[in-house]
């Protein structure tokens, strides 16, 4: 057998070089192919260049080897595995090179999806509200609304004999039940009161409308008998701690016994209502109140599958017509008809509000909880968006920046064969690497942040890392921001022209960028609108905190559930103001917050018929001698409540609101308002109605929440003890409360102490609006970091282009500061266009939030202003620092490389 | 001699059984192996040898090894586990497949 001399060898193998045989592998497999036919042609006696051609001929001479070549290659390609293994590894060679960009995206990217996911987290939890009752599409909620004179009410209750009559009258009706609150009631099992603030009465029925496990007792029992109770597994472990409590005893507000026939299971967090104990409702006189006119009860009824809540909801005002009408009648005088009261404006309305949509749609008078708003889901989702494309927009600038440098790459890799797929796919697996890697960092700093939010946002939110469903949308997730991020370089960078490309005429880098600058000036503008809503909220605020409220709400201490002592607590408040520290001290359970006592009720000027038109809701506020001082609110005209005045007791002080409305404007003193009076029954008596004289005018002062207007209200002198407030001087907080504890120890030994500034008490008010400011703040705060990281990068690589530029610029006598200002200009310009889009927007948006306010702080021009010019500021410092760095390096060694 | 046409369908076949009944082979063999089984009728081409026999090695039916000679180097191809018995169902089928062309076509193969 012939064997090839090395000369023919090397002969072949520059020869089928030559022809473009070049793939590693392929080249060696076909030379060894064409040797061993080439010997075999010589064996026959041929010459070996005639063997060789006669080879090559059979191969097809150069269109037939390549072409075998390319087939090689595309089947290669095609084989899923081994083409996979190549893109993993370029890819992970061009990240590694690029160690800068790579971090800064892979930086941006994780802190953009960690906030994403931490806000999402927040978002499912606050839909999934209620979602854990079984029929919850088929619950809902009576609400009332009434209108009536100058009076409007919202009501999340509903009258007491509703609910039985929803279930006797509409068919489509299953079930209904009823819970009444009573506010918070002190529970002891022996001796040692405790203030329990879950508990609440409810029907027995409760139990088919609701979904609430049972661990002890019978759910179908439960409720059923006058004075038994359920409570929660937490109340059973606090109060029957390693005992059965079934069949214990429980005593209620000091007097009533109260039987334990069941124990359910903690209420999920993501429940509108969380209650530790139910009593029987069966055990008041309240639960069979016959009047259609007093809103009390929270109804709640379940209706037949497929029944539509709409078209019961229309058979309602009949059934108002009635039951309701003839007690309106009663009350109102025999010319009172329904037509005529709805004719006037007025209104008597029950409309059904789905279980569902309590948490976040519900804001009425007497919710059973503090409910969220869907606004924020909307706030706080469309920032999770922004944020996530201010990161991925970084991917693209940075991606689409770079090209110049990726370019040749590009144009060698095209004239290799290789097709614009292959490119796209090589440019995805990179960005889909690179988000992959974002998306485990950021799963790690959502971890690392998630207690800081919960405590901020006041929730418990967990990352539920045993849960499939996790794992796959945190998978999809990284796949779809890969994607998302990578589609537009991968095709902007495949569509080179490899001839361009590599004769060096595509110009790429900086002026090819009309899409990245619209993407930069699309960063900032969103940044500067969050600026922008971060000042705002806080500005509004500072302005409520800082508003004149009317009263003086610092150095106020306020004493709760004093109705514990009884009859003593006008002893314990003469006590506690023996000491000199305690200013002023007063009895009244009304103060200007919300969260304590209201009471309304209509009056009119007397010696006029009581008509709809001089009828004013009246807030009726019971107060003792000493409030007004107290609370440091100011009398305008007249003079407060005094001992030396013993016909106070029959007198009242309104404030100016009311004023206005009974139309007392000149000369209120002496004036008298009149209201129904009670007869015997407890029904309303129309003939004798009661007269007070009005012996003060006090400056409007706010007790509602700064949403709202300062409605018409009345200080009456009387008795009302849940609440002892106390003035003190400001040294010394701790001992005043010392002072006050060791006297209500003395009193009322045994029952719980508790306290509150009134200061706080009314910052409460607004916790949802200051924890709306932080979470605002902090979030913008990440949008411009991420949007500078951005920024930051893409200055680094135009200065890294334009390094000759600079030095010849400095060798002809360019100053440093001029190459700064020339560097900046482009992105200067950039932000200032995004100022000029941000600003309508953002004064848009913030005039609508501003909107749910009556009392509005003024948000000037310099906020904007503001807003702009620090956006510019950290823009130009991000900036600033490459720009000096290239404009300060030395020419020599710009000028020298290459 | 045949049409290549005709071939794309079987070469898959034809080189896994070749394989089977000679053990290693390298591409050069393969193609003068099948000219000699087929008397000439068939000829290999190598712009459809080697792009097959990447594929197969590719899914896993062949491994290769490869012989240093000298300047040159030799890759030879065998049948993994996967492949010999692909390789048997294969030649089975296409047996069927030609009784079953030769129904109809309505003609007698001898």
């Amino acid at each position: 057998m012939a064997q090839l001399s090395s000369d023919h060898i090397d002969y072949i193998i520059k020869d089928l070089n030559y022809r473009g045989i070049v793939a590693e592998g392929i080249q060696d497999e076909l030379l060894d192919h064409v040797c061993t036919a080439v010997e075999r042609e010589m064996e026959k006696g041929t010459r070996f260049i005639d063997s060789y051609h006669h080879v090559l001929r059979s191969f097809g001479h150069n269109t037939g080897l390549r072409k075998t070549q390319l087939e090689i290659l595309k089947t290669e390609n095609k084989t899923t595995r081994l083409m996979l293994k190549n893109y993993f590894t370029i890819a992970f060679r061009n990240l590694k090179k690029q160690q800068f960009y790579t971090l800064i995206n892979i930086m941006g990217l994780a802190i953009g999806i960690a906030s994403c996911l931490v806000i999402l987290l927040y978002v499912t939890h606050e839909l999934s509200y209620d979602k854990h009752h079984e029929a919850a599409n088929r619950i809902y909620r009576v609400n009332c609304e009434i209108k009536f004179g100058a009076n409007h009410m919202n009501l999340a209750v509903a009258p007491a004999p509703l609910a039985d009559a929803m279930r006797t009258d509409f068919p489509e009706v299953e079930h209904s039940a009823r819970f009444w609150s009573d506010g918070s009631m002190l529970i002891k099992r022996t001796d040692q009161n405790i203030k329990e603030t879950e508990i609440i009465y409810a029907d027995s029925s409760v139990f088919n409308v609701f979904t609430i496990p049972f661990i002890k007792g019978n759910p179908k029992e439960a409720l059923k008998d006058p004075y038994t109770m359920v409570i929660s597994q937490k109340a059973a472990a606090k109060y029957f701690p390693n005992e059965d409590p079934i069949g214990q005893t429980l005593i209620i507000e000091n007097k009533d016994n109260y039987k334990v026939t069941g124990v359910y299971e903690n209420m999920p967090v993501t429940s509108h209502f969380h209650f530790d104990m139910m009593l029987a409702l069966v055990s008041t006189d309240y639960n069979k109140d016959p009047n259609w006119l007093s809103n009390n009860f929270s109804t709640y009824i379940k209706l037949r599958p497929g029944a539509d809540y709409k078209a019961l909801e229309a058979k309602f005002p009949k059934t108002i017509d009635t039951y309701a009408g003839p007690q309106a009648k009663q009350a109102l005088g025999a010319d009172f008809t329904m037509e005529k009261f709805r004719a006037t404006g007025n209104k008597l309305e029950w409309t059904l509000m789905p279980l569902t949509d309590i948490h976040l749609r519900s804001d009425l008078t007497a919710e059973l909880g503090v409910n969220s708003d869907i606004i924020y889901i909307y706030l706080f989702g469309a920032i999770a968006l922004f944020i996530l494309a201010i990161a991925c927009i970084n991917f693209m600038n940075l991606s689409t920046a770079r090209s110049s440098n990726r370019a040749k790459e590009v144009g060698v890799r095209k004239v290799m064969g290789s097709l614009r797929s292959h490119l796209v796919r090589q440019f995805l697996t990179e960005s889909i690497l690179l988000s992959v890697f974002s998306f485990l960092v950021a799963l790690v700093v959502a971890w690392i942040v998630l207690p800081s939010f919960n405590l901020l946002a006041g929730k418990e939110l967990f990352l539920p890392f045993d849960k499939g469903y996790f794992w796959g949308g945190l998978a999809a997730g990284a796949l779809i921001v890969g994607l998302l991020a990578g589609v537009y370089p991968s095709f902007f960078l495949s569509a080179f022209r490899p001839v361009n490309v590599l004769k060096g005429n595509l110009s790429l880098g900086m002026k090819s960028g009309l899409i990245r600058s619209s993407l930069v000036v699309f960063q900032f503008s969103i940044s500067i609108i969050l600026i922008i809503g971060t000042i705002s909220v806080n500005r509004q605020l500072g302005f409520i905190q800082n508003t004149k409220i009317g009263f003086n709400k610092d150095q106020v201490i306020v004493i709760k559930d004093a109705y514990g002592i009884g009859d003593q607590v006008q002893s314990f408040k003469d006590e506690v103001l023996k000491d000199s520290r305690i200013l002023s001290g007063t009895i009244s359970g009304f103060l200007p917050v919300s969260g304590t006592n209201r009471n309304d009720n209509t009056h009119w000027p007397e010696g006029m018929q009581p008509t709809e038109e001089n009828m004013v809701a009246l807030q009726c506020w019971r107060v003792d001698y000493d409030y007004i001082k107290t609370l440091g609110m100011k009398i305008k005209i007249g003079r407060e409540f005094s001992n030396e005045f013993p016909s106070d007791s029959g007198a009242v002080i309104l404030n100016e609101a009311a004023q206005e409305l009974f139309g007392f404007t000149k000369d209120p003193i002496g004036r008298k308002i009149s209201t129904f009076s009670g007869d015997a029954s407890g029904g309303i008596d129309r003939d004798h109605p009661k007269s007070f004289p009005v012996i003060g005018i006090v400056e409007n002062f706010h007790f509602e929440s700064l949403k709202q207007n300062i409605t018409p209200l009345a200080l009456f002198l009387d008795k009302s003890i849940g609440l002892v407030s106390f003035r003190f001087e400001a040294k010394d907080a701790q001992g005043v409360i010392a002072t006050i504890e060791k006297n209500w120890k003395a009193l009322a030994p045994g029952m719980p102490f508790s306290y509150s500034f009134l200061d706080e008490d009314f910052g409460r008010m607004y916790a949802a609006e200051q924890r709306l400011g932080k979470i605002f703040f902090i979030f913008a705060g990440l949008a411009i970091i991420i949007a500078c990281l951005g920024l930051f990068a893409l200055t680094a690589f135009t200065a890294e282009q334009r390094t000759k530029e600079i030095g010849i610029r400095k060798v002809l006598g360019a100053s440093v500061s001029s190459i700064v200002v020339l560097l900046s200009k482009e992105f200067g310009k950039l932000i200032l266009i995004a100022f000029v889009i941000a600003t309508p927007i953002a004064w848009f948006g913030v005039d609508w939030w501003l909107k749910n306010y009556t009392y509005k702080a003024e948000i000037g021009v310099m906020v904007y202003l503001l807003a702009g010019v620090f956006s510019f500021v950290i823009a130009w410092v991000t900036m600033g620092y490459q720009s000096i760095r290239a404009a300060s390096s030395d020419p020599v060694k710009s000028l020298r490389s290459e | 001699m045949h049409s290549p046409e005709l071939l794309k369908g079987t070469l898959q076949t034809i080189l896994l059984k070749v394989l089977k009944d000679h053990g290693k082979m390298y591409g050069y063999e393969i193609t003068q192996r099948v000219k000699e089984l087929s008397d000439s009728r068939l000829l290999l081409t190598e712009g459809a040898l080697y792009p097959s026999l990447h594929r197969l090695e590719a899914e896993g039916l062949l491994k290769t090894e490869t012989m240093m000679m000298g300047k040159r180097v030799r890759k030879y191809y065998s049948l993994t586990s996967n492949g010999r018995s692909l390789a048997k169902d294969r030649v089975e089928e296409l047996v069927d497949f030609i009784r079953t062309m030769s129904n109809v076509l309505q003609v007698k193969l001898a």
